[in-house]
């Protein structure tokens, strides 16, 4: 049927005296648009006569606005490349780009639509009997179902344009919904004194009074207002509170342990740490069940009267009004007032004593409004847009009736999800006919019509001393927190749910498109063939059809589904219980959940001087280092020849002073440092209990209470806490401070690097005055210096320590007295084929969770005559039995290097004796050099070994020796020149 | 896990600002047998239950404290530089480890495995 272009504009004059708003443009399917300021994607559209806003997910069925509330699918779009977007609670902005989702090819023309001709083929729990065989046919279906499922498109590139933040809040209350009883507890509770944060999912304060022309009586400071001005000046009056704060746009996705209430606002993830949580949460309309319920135009009632109030749309002009309830009644009256015709009030509930009673009824009488009392509704009429019912009056003569809207008026139900997340289990309230909040767990309160259909006195009187009993209870053990009401309170509560007349039964005429669950397209038909088929279990039946399963987290169907099972199952709902709700209440994206990225970068105080070298670059834990500067083996031959200038500033260094520092550091580590010299430094490898080297580095001592201590790049921050560990609580008189990055150092190398030394400190660096193991204070280049004579990479070496800020003036100063001799930078790659030169171990690398030190070939550093440090017994226990695998240089015979971990084997056989940690080529040498563990009875100097070039059996073999002198300067003379 | 915990220096903060450091323990002397420390460097209570416990504020102040948790709810009971030697929450008997924490034994290695984290937090 041809969408009917509507003859009145949709769009209502501004208000007198308002100025005309400002004109946005934005495109849909392809066509260009215009809004107003304002707008959501979805009233701008409403107000150009789009209707159709999206196909569903099984059937492809037109689906327009249904909630106008962010809370059903039937709007959901592709923004700009994000899917699955909510047009009804998204601002149109200037140039966006808006397509419809679940279409294919086009929305016109969308081939999938035909599967709503064969329903009959996709029962209930299809996936389940359907495509299962033959079974080698399963990967063609999977393509095409896969295609044809699915909610949206996932840009598997991202977005560069999120930018995610999050955020801590903590206060005192933390109220949930903005509506009349959630601003008045907010307010009370911020009069008690609390700081409190309300968090409300609309764009203003107010709730359902936003959208309501009745007044309200009950509380002084809205009372005799229009359901609109006391939403306003309840707003007023948070705004001019300094302890509330509002948190507008922001939905409570979930209530975790600790009282932790996770708040998605926009881009904004916010942690809220609540004291006391009040949750006023409200209720919500959900749809009513008849054939093709699901036709555009067919609407909560509160959607119509949202697009009417909050956007200046009207959407329809005749309106057909459904409901099981006296709500029904004042929404037509509502409807009525904000200018539609309502041609018919459908009531399903037989006709009672107090129907001219009832709010509303005065207006919908005197508007000459045709009622039907009893009604039983049969289906809609239209495709794209609705254009009226078929009913069954309560004499059973079947009648149609005319509208281009229907308002589905249902009694609204309370919005109990969240709150059952924390552990509140649902409760049916026989009175009323609806599941409300059962016994809140500590800390917890509610107010409003979560707790049913309270009259608006009541919600008034509940929400203000809901907030004074959260606040008096708040900043206390909540354990003895009190959730109790006044008792006159609970009875006026008691007494106005006793007045109400129980929810009627669900009525479900039949027919095959009854849409209970929209997400999913789950009719009432297939939950009476999955009850058919054995699923009387709700909880089965959830995981059977998918019911309550959608995006929209049961909003529309958690009620309704349970109500519709128990009539197939002839249990009550009460029996048949609610599906259980889990976080998050609403769908966010994972990039909100992941936050932002904070992937920390540290960068040391010379990366410009080695950007601009052109560096290549390496992540080390935190840090940048260069990698190197575009020739590893000129590096490498510089460091041997001349002079290499490397960047340590990521050494780890740990600033460790006190009169017991020299005994700590005794503690531990295996060997001594109470006895080592001021002006001296020392190697250090640190064992744990179990006698495994946790790391290594240098401690040089530099004045009798203060000592230095290195820590490799990746470690610091473990073997900082590892010293504080053993500090805690103690007698030791010992600080510990992390001085990583309060020093910039460099390692000076090479054969030229004294006379370098030289020409940038007036110190005497002779090898008389400033041996190997050296470690001196004074002035380098103009600074403030700590130099230590070690090395790392087998030539004499300075170790030059300076304050951060001057690391680029030390390092451009040793650039410049090097220049004529041969000094050159080199980096982490040079630096490895170095130490390797020189059988130096990598912690982590060459060694792993089950190396000690006797094993590793630094028995030395076991002092076993100290009485106690970390890891003597275990040591002990090692040399006691003997090293059964050691670490040992293998020279490499031939081109071919192993994979690190590749395995080593026993000569011309299949044995496995030990594996590779590290290999280079080292272009000194001239062959091949490597680090590796190999069993002790193998690891004799000159013993031929196998290699296997890859790990496990690829990559063939080569022949390796066992060498386990360090293959260059064994003798160590150059280090110590 | 998103309880509170009440760091002695900077006060109440998310648990996600600190590293778990394990229980209580009693370093064995020097001397001990092999099995003695096989338990003490592998065994753990893992309690169901009050569990007094080491904690590291590593996104605060970087200190080392220890805390009393019921493991079953996370409610602390009590958080203190080192607790007091005998709890009315009962557990097992560290008195010795708060009394010498210096004896007393940290949850994991800093290194030794490969990477920088790996060893890291609860």
């Amino acid at each position: 049927m041809a969408e009917k272009p509507l003859p009145v504009p949709r769009r209502l004059p501004p208000a007198n005296g308002t100025p005309e708003p400002r004109k946005v443009r934005f495109s849909f399917a392809g066509r260009q648009r215009t809004a107003q300021e304002g707008d959501t994607i979805a009233s701008a559209l409403a107000a150009e006569s789009v209707d159709v806003l999206t196909h569903s997910f099984k059937y492809h069925r037109p689906r327009g606005i249904l909630c106008a509330d962010g809370r059903c699918p039937n709007c959901m779009v592709d923004v700009d490349g994000r899917p699955n977007v909510r047009a009804c609670v998204t601002p149109v902005t200037e140039g966006m780009r808006v397509r419809p989702q679940n279409v294919w090819p086009s929305m016109r023309a969308d081939l999938l639509s035909l599967t709503d001709r064969f329903d009959r083929l996709l029962p209930v729990g299809f996936y389940y009997k359907t495509f299962i065989r033959p079974r080698f046919l399963w990967p063609l279906y999977e393509r095409v179902l896969r295609g044809a499922a699915g909610l949206g498109k996932v840009d598997p590139k991202g977005h560069p344009d999120m930018h995610q933040r999050r955020r801590n809040l903590h206060a005192d209350v933390v109220v949930i919904g903005g509506g009349p009883a959630g601003c008045l507890a907010a307010l009370e509770a911020a009069a008690s004194g609390a700081s409190v944060v309300l968090v409300d999912d609309q764009a203003d304060l107010g709730g359902h009074l936003r959208i309501r022309t009745r007044p309200i009586r009950g509380d002084a400071r809205v009372d005799g207002l229009s359901g609109r001005a006391a939403a306003s000046s309840l707003a007023h009056l948070v705004a001019a509170d300094p302890r509330i704060r509002h948190l507008a746009r922001a939905t409570a996705i979930g209530i975790y342990e600790g009282r932790l209430v996770a708040v998605s606002q926009g881009e904004t993830f916010i942690h809220v740490r609540a004291g006391q949580v009040v949750a006023a949460t409200g209720a919500h309309e959900r749809p009513l069940l008849f054939h093709d319920n699901d036709r555009p135009g067919i609407m909560l009632a509160s959607a119509i009267l949202r697009l009417r109030w909050l956007h200046d749309v009207r959407i329809g002009r005749r309106v057909v009004v459904v409901t099981d309830d006296d709500h029904g009644w004042r929404q037509a009256a509502e409807l009525l007032a904000a200018g539609f015709e309502v041609t018919g009030l459908l009531d399903i509930r037989a006709e009672g004593s107090n129907a001219t009673s009832r709010e509303g009824a005065g207006e919908v009488r005197r508007a000459g409004v045709e009622i039907h009392h009893g009604a039983t509704v049969l289906a809609a009429r239209g495709t794209s847009r609705v254009t009226g019912l078929s009913f069954r009056t309560a004499d059973g003569v079947e009648r149609g009736i005319e509208g281009d809207l229907v308002a589905l008026a249902a009694r609204p139900e309370p919005v109990i999800s969240l709150l059952s997340q924390e552990g509140v289990q649902p409760r049916w309230d026989d009175r009323i006919g609806d599941f409300v909040p059962g016994d809140l767990t500590p800390g917890m309160h509610t107010a409003g019509h979560i707790n049913g259909p309270l009259p608006d006195a009541l919600v008034l009187a509940e929400g203000s001393l809901v907030g004074r009993v959260a606040a008096s209870a708040a900043g206390h053990d909540p354990r003895n927190g009190s959730t109790a009401l006044p008792v006159a309170h609970l009875r006026a509560v008691a007494d106005a749910l006793a007045a109400v007349e129980p929810r009627p039964a669900v009525q479900t005429p039949g027919g095959r498109k009854q849409f209970l669950c929209v997400c999913e397209d789950v009719t009432v038909k297939e939950l009476q063939q999955g009850v058919k088929e054995g699923f009387g279990s709700l909880e089965l039946m959830k995981r059977y059809s998918t019911v309550t399963m959608g995006p929209c987290q049961g909003k529309m169907c958690h009620g309704l589904a349970a109500r519709v099972q128990a009539l197939f199952t002839g249990a009550t709902p009460a029996q048949t219980g609610l599906t259980t709700s889990r976080p998050p209440f609403q769908p966010v994206s994972l990039a909100s959940l992941a936050g932002p990225h904070l992937a920390r970068t540290r960068r040391t105080a010379m990366h410009d001087r080695h950007e601009a070298l052109g560096a290549t670059w390496t992540d080390m834990g935190d840090w940048k280092r260069p990698l190197h500067y575009g020739d590893v083996v000129a590096e490498c031959l510089a460091v041997h020849r001349a002079a290499g200038l490397i960047d340590v500033s990521t050494l780890g260094k740990l600033d460790v002073q006190g009169a017991d520092a020299g005994e700590f550091l005794d503690w531990l580590h295996p060997n001594r440092f109470s006895d080592l010299k001021v002006g001296r430094v020392r190697y250090r490898a640190m064992l744990d209990d179990a006698g495994i080297i946790l790391d290594d580095g240098a401690v040089a001592r530099l004045g009798p209470e203060r000592f230095l201590v290195s820590t490799t790049t990746g470690n610091i921050d473990a073997v900082d806490q590892w010293f504080g560990w053993w500090l805690a609580g103690g007698p030791r008189r010992v600080a510990v401070t992390d001085v990583t990055g309060q020093y910039a150092a460099v390692n000076l190398a090479g054969p030229n690097s004294r006379e370098i030394m030289q020409r940038v400190t007036s110190l005497d660096v002779s090898r008389e005055a400033m041996p190997y193991l050296a470690a001196a204070q004074g002035d380098v280049a103009g600074v403030p210096a700590i130099i230590l004579r070690i090395g790392f990479v087998g030539e004499l070496g300075y170790e030059i320590h300076v304050p951060a800020d001057y690391g680029a003036h030390l390092w451009d100063a040793l650039i410049d007295a090097g220049r004529d001799l041969g000094l050159r930078p080199f980096g982490v790659e040079a630096q490895r084929v170095l130490r390797l030169e020189k059988q130096h171990a990598i912690v982590g690398q060459d060694t792993d969770a089950l190396s000690n030190p006797i094993e590793a070939g630094m028995g030395w550093v076991v002092k076993a005559d100290k009485p106690d440090f970390i890891g003597r017994d275990a040591s002990l226990v090692v040399e006691a039995r003997g090293p059964r695998l050691v670490l040992t240089g293998i020279e490499i015979i031939g081109h071919d290097l192993p994979a690190e971990g590749a395995s080593i084997l026993r000569e011309g056989s299949n044995t496995g004796i030990g594996r590779i940690t590290s290999a280079k080529w080292s272009p000194m040498l001239e062959r091949g050099i490597a680090l590796g563990w190999v069993d002790i009875s193998d690891a004799t100097e000159g013993n031929r070994v196998t290699l296997r070039l890859g790990v496990g059996k690829a990559g063939g073999t080569t022949v390796g020796r066992i060498r386990t002198k360090p293959f260059y300067d064994p003798a160590g003379e150059r280090l110590r020149a | 896990m998103s309880f509170l915990l009440g760091c002695p220096l900077c006060g109440p903060r998310d648990v996600y600002e600190f590293r778990f450091g394990g229980e209580i323990q009693k370093r064995p002397a020097p001397g001990s047998a092999p099995e003695t420390w096989g338990a003490y460097l592998y065994a753990r209570t893992n309690i169901d239950g009050i569990e007094r416990a080491w904690w590291f504020h590593r996104a605060g102040c970087r200190r080392w404290f220890q805390a009393e948790r019921d493991t079953r709810d996370n409610r602390v009971f009590q958080t203190a530089w080192l607790l007091p030697a005998a709890s009315a929450a009962g557990g097992r008997d560290d008195s010795a480890a708060a009394v010498q924490p210096i004896t007393a034994r940290p949850p994991a290695a800093p290194a030794g495995a490969p990477g920088p984290e790996g060893t890291a937090n609860g």
